[in-house]
C-alpha cells in the first residue's frame, strides 16, 4: 500500500550510518530527483515499504527486502526493478552467473563498497578472483594480459551480466564475452590491427577463435601460445589428414620443401609472418 | 569520527586482499569520508615516488613479462567530488583515478564526471608500453617495441530520463619500432624453399583506429528500444626497410639481401548497425537484437629487393593491390519465462552470417630473369544458427536442478582461386555443414545457509568440426563447494575438460583438469589473509605429419604428446601495526613440473626427429614473485611507503638449448598525501 511508506528521512533517524554518506551512492539520485514514485524511491525503492519494521522498532525480518535474508532469485528480481533497462543486463536472465545463483549482492556492496564506481563489493579482479582461483593463477603466470597491473579489468573481454551468443566456435561457447564491434572476440578490440577484414584470412581465426592457438588469460608460453614452439602448434592441424579444413580433405600438409631436422623450417612465422591474415599472400607470407 | 575510521578500516582490509604487483600503495592518506567544501566533498589521495628495477639475465625476456623499469612516477591519484545535495550547478559527481603515469610501462587514467539527469561523461585512457622478442626458435629474429595508447569516451544525456541520447569516440594507437623477417629467393618464384633465405627488416609500427558512436535508448510502453551507429576506421602505415648487408637465415643458399624497401598502406572501415529491443515483466523477459557490420578494407603494396644469388645481381619489385569485404549480420531472440517463483526457463535463439571476400592482384617482376603473374582470390562464408534452452527449478530452498539443450548449426563455404591473367579461374568451391548438439545437467545444494555445493555435466557431439582440435566428442565435469561467511570465505572446484576429435591419423584428444581452492580471512580490521592454490592439467595427443630430411617423397606420421602440470600457488597477508603501520608480505608460484622427465631428451635418443620433436613434449619451468610492503602513516594527511619485489624466472630445460631465465629486483619509495 502507498501508505505504507515513509520515505527516507524516517529511516535515517536510526540509520544514520548508512545515511551519513549516502549522498555519494548513485542510488541517492532516486531522492534527488524528486519524481520518483515512493517505490522506486531512496531506501524503501530497494527495501520495500518501512511502515512495518518502523512499527516493530527495527529487526531484519520486519524489511520487506532484506538483502542478506533473501533468496539469489529474489535479489536478482529486486534489482532489475530499474537495473532491467541497462543495455548492458539485457541478457542477465540467462547469464552463466544468474543460472548459477551468482547474483547481485554476491559482487555489488551497496552501502559499503570501497572503490569509487559500480559499487562493487572489492576492486573488480578480487571480486572475480575471489570463485575464479584458476583464472587467478593464470594471470599470474610470466606471461599474461596485464590484469594484475592495472592495465585491464576482467570486464574489457566479459560482460558479468551475461552476454550475447557469440558469434565463433558453436553452441554457447564460450559464456559471457564482451563481443566487440560487429560481434567479434574482444581481443580484436585492442588488437585492432588482427581484425581484417582481409583478402586471406586465417580460417581458424574466424571460424573457432583466438584460442585455438593462444590462452587468453595466460600461459607459461610467450605471445599465450597454447604450446612452447610454434611448429608443434602448426603441426596439430596441418596435416592433411581426415575431412577437415576449408576444402574437406584435411588441413594443407606442409610442402616437401619443409624439412622439419632443420631449424629454418621449425620457425614457421619467421616466414609466415602475417599468420592472423593477409592482403597480400594467400600463405601470409606477406 | 567513529563512522569515518570504521569505514575507512573497510576500506583497508577489503584493498588489501590479493596483492599481485607491489606498487602502487592501496593505502589511502586524508580522512576516508573527505572533506567538505562549499556544496561538495572531495576525497582524494595522491602517491608519488620512484620505482626501480634491477634486471639479471635475459632483460628481453623480462620486458615482456614484467617491465618495471626506474624513474619517478605518479604511482596512483584518487579523487572524488560529490555535490552533497545532488544538485551541483555544472557536475554533482567527479571521479578521477590514475594508475603509473610518468613512465610505467602500464598507466591508466579514468574519469567521470556527471550532473545527474543531464550528461554523464566517462573517460577511459591507457597505455601499455609493449616490448615483445620473438620466440626462441624464430632465432631471435622478431622484436617489438611499441606502445598501444588506447582512450574511449562516452557521454551519456539525460541519462534518467526514458529518452538519452549516447555518443562516444574510441582511439587505439600501436606505435614503435619492431624486426620483422622477409623471405626472399629471387628466382621468379613465389615461394623460395631451399633457394630462399629469410632477411630481418626493420619495421617501422604505425597503426590507428578511430572509432565514432551515436545512439539513443527509448522506453516506450514498458519497452526499451537501443540503437546505435558506429563509424569504425582503421589505418595501417607501417614501413619496412633494410640498408645494408645482409646474409639470412639460410646461408648455404648463396643469398644475399643489400638494400629493401615495403610500404603497405591499408585503410579500413566498419560502419555498424545495432538495434535491440527489450521488455521485462514479473513473468517474462524478452529480448530481441540485430546487428549489420559492412567491413572493407582497401590494400595496396610496393616491394623493392635488391641483392645478389649464385648467379649474379638481382633486383626484385612486387605490388599487390585490391580490397577485402566482410559483410555481418547477427541476429538474436533471448525469452526468458517465470512460470513460477521456483522456475526459470530460458531460451535464446541467434543466427550469424559472415562472408569475407575480395580481390587481391599479385605481380613480381624479376628485372634480370624472369616475370611471373598472376590472381588469387578467396572467398570465405560463414553462417551458423544456434538455439539454446536452459531451465533452472528450486525444489527447495537447499536444493535445486539446473539443465540445458544446445544446438548449432554451422554451414561453410570456401571458395580459393586462382588464374593468370586474362584467363580463366576454375570455379572450385568447398561447402561443409557442422551441428553442434550439447546437453548439459547440474544440481546445487545448499546444506547450510552459508555453503554452496555445485555440481555439473555438460556433453557435446559434433559432426564435422573444423579442425583436428576443435570440439567433437567432449564432455566436462564441474564441481564447486564455497563456504562464505562474513570474515571467512572458502572455496574450492574442479574442472575436468576432455575433448576426443579422433579419425585415422591425427588421434586428437585433449584433457585438461583444473583443481583450485582459494582462501580470504579477514578476522579484524587490521589483520587479513588471503591464500589460493590451483594445479592446472593438460595432456594432449596430436596426430601430426611433416617432411624430414631432403629431398623426401613420403611424409612421416606421428603423434605429438603434450603434457604440462602446471601448480600454482598465491599467498598475501596484511597487517596493521598500532594503528599507524601497514605492512604487506606475498608470495606467488608459478611451477609447471611437465612430465616428471629429468632432462629434455632421454638418455639414449639418437634418432633426427626424435631430437627435434621430443624436448617440445613438455616444458617446465619455475616463476616465483615474492612481495613486501610497509605504508606508515606519518600524519592524518601523509603517508611513507616501500616495497619490494623479486622475480625469478627460470626455464628447466630451455627449448633447443636455449635459455630465456632471468631474476630481478624491483621496488619502489614513495609518499601518498592529500591536501
Amino acid at each position: 500500500m502507498a501508505s505504507d511508506y515513509l520515505g527516507s528521512n524516517v529511516c535515517k533517524t536510526c540509520h544514520a550510518d548508512v545515511w551519513f554518506n549516502f549522498y555519494k551512492n548513485p542510488h541517492y539520485k532516486s531522492i534527488a530527483s524528486g519524481d520518483q514514485l515512493p517505490e522506486r524511491t531512496g531506501c524503501e525503492g530497494c527495501h520495500g515499504p518501512g511502515k512495518a519494521h518502523v512499527e516493530a522498532h527495527g529487526g531484519k525480518t520486519t524489511i520487506p527486502r532484506a538483502f542478506s535474508l533473501m533468496e539469489p532469485q529474489a535479489v536478482l528480481d529486486a534489482c532489475l526493478n530499474c537495473h532491467a533497462r541497462d543495455f548492458g543486463k539485457v541478457n542477465i536472465r540467462r547469464s552463466q552467473h544468474s543460472l548459477a545463483d551468482v547474483v547481485c549482492t554476491n559482487c555489488h556492496s551497496i552501502h559499503k563498497s570501497p572503490v569509487p564506481q559500480f559499487l562493487l563489493a572489492k576492486k573488480q579482479v578480487e571480486v572475480c578472483y575471489g570463485c575464479h582461483a584458476a583464472v587467478r593463477a593464470q594471470f599470474a603466470m610470466p606471461f599474461k594480459h596485464r590484469v594484475n597491473e592495472g592495465f585491464m579489468t576482467c570486464t574489457d573481454c566479459h560482460n558479468p551480466h551475461g552476454a550475447f551468443a557469440p558469434t565463433w566456435g558453436m553452441a554457447d561457447r564460450p559464456p559471457m564475452m564482451q563481443q566487440a564491434v560487429g560481434n567479434e572476440e574482444p581481443c580484436l578490440k585492442c588488437h585492432a590491427d588482427k581484425r581484417g577484414p582481409f583478402a586471406y584470412e586465417h580460417p581458424p581465426a574466424r571460424v573457432e577463435g583466438c584460442q585455438v592457438c593462444h590462452f587468453p588469460h595466460g600461459s607459461t608460453n610467450a605471445k599465450l601460445l597454447v604450446r612452447p614452439v610454434t611448429f608443434t602448434l602448426c603441426l596439430r592441424c596441418h596435416n592433411g589428414a581426415g575431412s577437415y579444413g576449408t576444402r574437406n580433405n584435411g588441413i594443407t600438409l606442409l610442402s616437401q620443401t619443409h624439412n622439419m631436422l632443420d631449424p629454418r623450417y621449425q620457425r614457421c612465422t619467421t616466414c609466415h609472418v602475417r599468420i592472423h591474415g593477409s592482403n597480400s599472400d594467400s600463405y601470409f607470407l606477406r | 569520527m567513529r563512522n569515518a575510521l570504521l569505514f575507512g578500516g573497510l576500506f583497508l582490509a577489503q584493498a588489501g586482499l590479493a596483492q599481485e604487483v607491489v606498487a602502487p600503495t592501496p593505502e589511502q592518506a586524508g580522512p576516508a569520508r573527505g572533506e567538505n567544501t562549499g556544496d561538495y566533498n572531495v576525497v582524494e589521495s595522491f602517491e608519488t615516488g620512484y620505482r626501480f628495477g634491477v634486471v639479471d639475465g635475459s632483460v628481453g625476456t623480462y620486458r615482456s613479462d614484467v617491465n618495471y623499469g626506474n624513474g619517478i612516477r605518479l604511482l596512483s591519484s584518487n579523487l572524488t567530488v560529490n555535490s552533497r545535495d545532488s544538485h551541483g550547478r555544472w557536475f554533482d559527481q567527479i571521479v578521477l583515478t590514475t594508475v603509473g603515469l610518468g613512465n610505467d610501462p602500464y598507466q591508466s587514467a579514468a574519469l567521470r564526471v556527471e550532473k545527474n539527469k543531464l550528461y554523464r561523461y566517462d573517460l577511459l585512457w591507457r597505455l601499455d608500453d609493449y616490448y615483445n622478442p620473438g620466440l626462441p626458435v624464430a632465432a631471435g629474429l622478431h622484436l617489438m617495441d611499441t606502445s598501444r595508447t588506447m582512450q574511449d569516451h562516452n557521454l551519456t544525456l539525460f541519462p534518467q530520463s526514458k529518452v538519452q541520447l549516447r555518443m562516444g569516440y574510441s582511439r587505439n594507437v600501436q606505435d614503435g619500432p619492431a624486426l620483422s623477417t622477409v623471405q626472399l629467393c629471387f628466382n621468379g618464384a613465389i615461394y623460395c624453399g631451399s633457394a630462399g633465405s629469410e632477411f630481418p627488416l626493420f619495421m617501422n609500427v604505425r597503426r590507428e583506429q578511430n572509432e565514432y558512436r551515436l545512439g539513443a535508448d527509448v522506453e516506450l510502453a514498458g519497452f526499451k528500444l537501443t540503437l546505435l551507429h558506429t563509424w569504425v576506421y582503421f589505418k595501417d602505415d607501417s614501413g619496412y626497410q633494410e640498408n645494408g648487408l645482409a646474409s639470412g637465415d639460410n646461408p648455404g643458399a648463396g643469398v644475399t639481401l643489400s638494400q629493401f624497401q615495403r610500404s603497405e598502406p591499408y585503410r579500413g572501415a566498419s560502419p555498424y548497425w545495432l538495434g535491440n529491443l527489450t521488455k521485462n515483466s514479473k513473468s517474462l523477459a524478452v529480448n530481441g537484437r540485430a546487428v549489420y557490420v559492412a567491413g572493407r578494407g582497401n590494400f595496396i603494396m610496393d616491394e623493392s629487393a635488391f641483392g645478389a644469388t649464385p648467379i649474379g645481381a638481382q633486383n626484385q619489385l612486387v605490388q599487390v593491390g585490391g580490397d577485402a569485404g566482410r559483410p555481418q549480420f547477427t541476429g538474436d531472440l533471448s525469452i526468458s519465462l517465470f512460470p513460477t517463483a521456483n522456475l526459470t526457463l530460458v531460451n535464446n535463439t541467434s543466427v550469424n552470417s559472415t562472408r569475407i571476400d575480395g580481390t587481391s592482384a599479385y605481380e613480381q617482376f624479376n628485372l634480370a630473369t624472369q616475370t611471373s603473374d598472376f590472381i588469387s582470390f578467396r572467398y570465405l562464408g560463414l553462417r551458423t544458427i544456434a538455439n539454446a534452452t536452459d531451465l533452472h527449478y528450486r525444489v527447495r530452498k537447499w536444493l535445486s536442478f539446473y539443465g540445458g539443450y544446445h544446438y548449432s548449426a554451422r554451414r561453410i563455404e570456401d571458395i580459393e582461386d586462382y588464374a593468370n591473367p586474362g584467363g580463366p579461374f576454375s570455379g572450385a568451391m568447398y561447402e561443409q555443414n557442422n551441428h553442434l548438439q550439447e546437453g548439459l545437467l547440474g544440481v546445487r545444494l545448499k546444506p547450510v545457509k552459508a555453503m554452496t555445493i555445485n555440481l555439473e555435466s555438460e556433453i557435446g557431439r559434433g559432426d564435422r568440426p573444423f579442425t583436428p582440435v576443435s570440439d567433437r566428442n567432449y564432455q566436462t565435469l564441474n564441481g564447486r563447494v564455497e563456504y562464505r561467511i562474513r570474515k571467512l570465505t572458502l572455496n574450492s572446484a574442479y574442472q575436468q575438460n576432455y575433448n576426443n576429435n579422433s579419425i585415422t591419423l591425427t588421434s586428437y584428444s585433449s584433457h585438461a583438469r583444473n583443481y583450485s581452492a582459494n582462501a580470504a580471512w579477514a578476522p579484524r580490521d587490521w589483520f587479513t589473509l588471503d591464500a589460493s592454490y590451483a594445479k592446472l592439467h593438460l595432456d594432449s595427443l596430436s596426430g601430426i605429419a611433416f617432411f624430414a630430411g631432403f629431398p623426401q617423397v613420403s611424409a612421416f606420421t606421428s603423434n605429438q604428446i603434450y603434457i604440462s602440470n602446471i601448480h600454482a600457488a598465491n599467498f598475501g597477508s596484511r597487517f596493521v601495526v598500532k594503528k599507524r603501520v601497514d605492512v604487506y608480505v606475498g608470495y606467488s608460484i608459478t611451477r609447471d613440473t611437465g612430465d616428471g622427465r629429468a632432462s629434455a631428451v632421454p638418455a639414449g635418443t639418437t634418432a633426427p626427429v626424435s631430437l627435434v620433436f621430443t624436448p617440445v613434449q613438455t616444458f617446465p619451468l619455475n616463476y616465483q614473485s615474492p612481495l613486501a610492503r610497509v605504508s606508515i602513516r606519518l600524519n592524518p594527511k601523509l603517508r611513507w611507503n616501500a616495497g619490494w619485489q623479486y622475480y625469478n624466472y627460470h626455464e628447466d630445460f630451455g627449448l633447443f638449448s636455449f635459455y630465456q631465465g632471468y631474476h630481478a629486483n624491483t621496488g619502489y619509495t614513495s609518499v601518498t598525501w592529500s591536501f
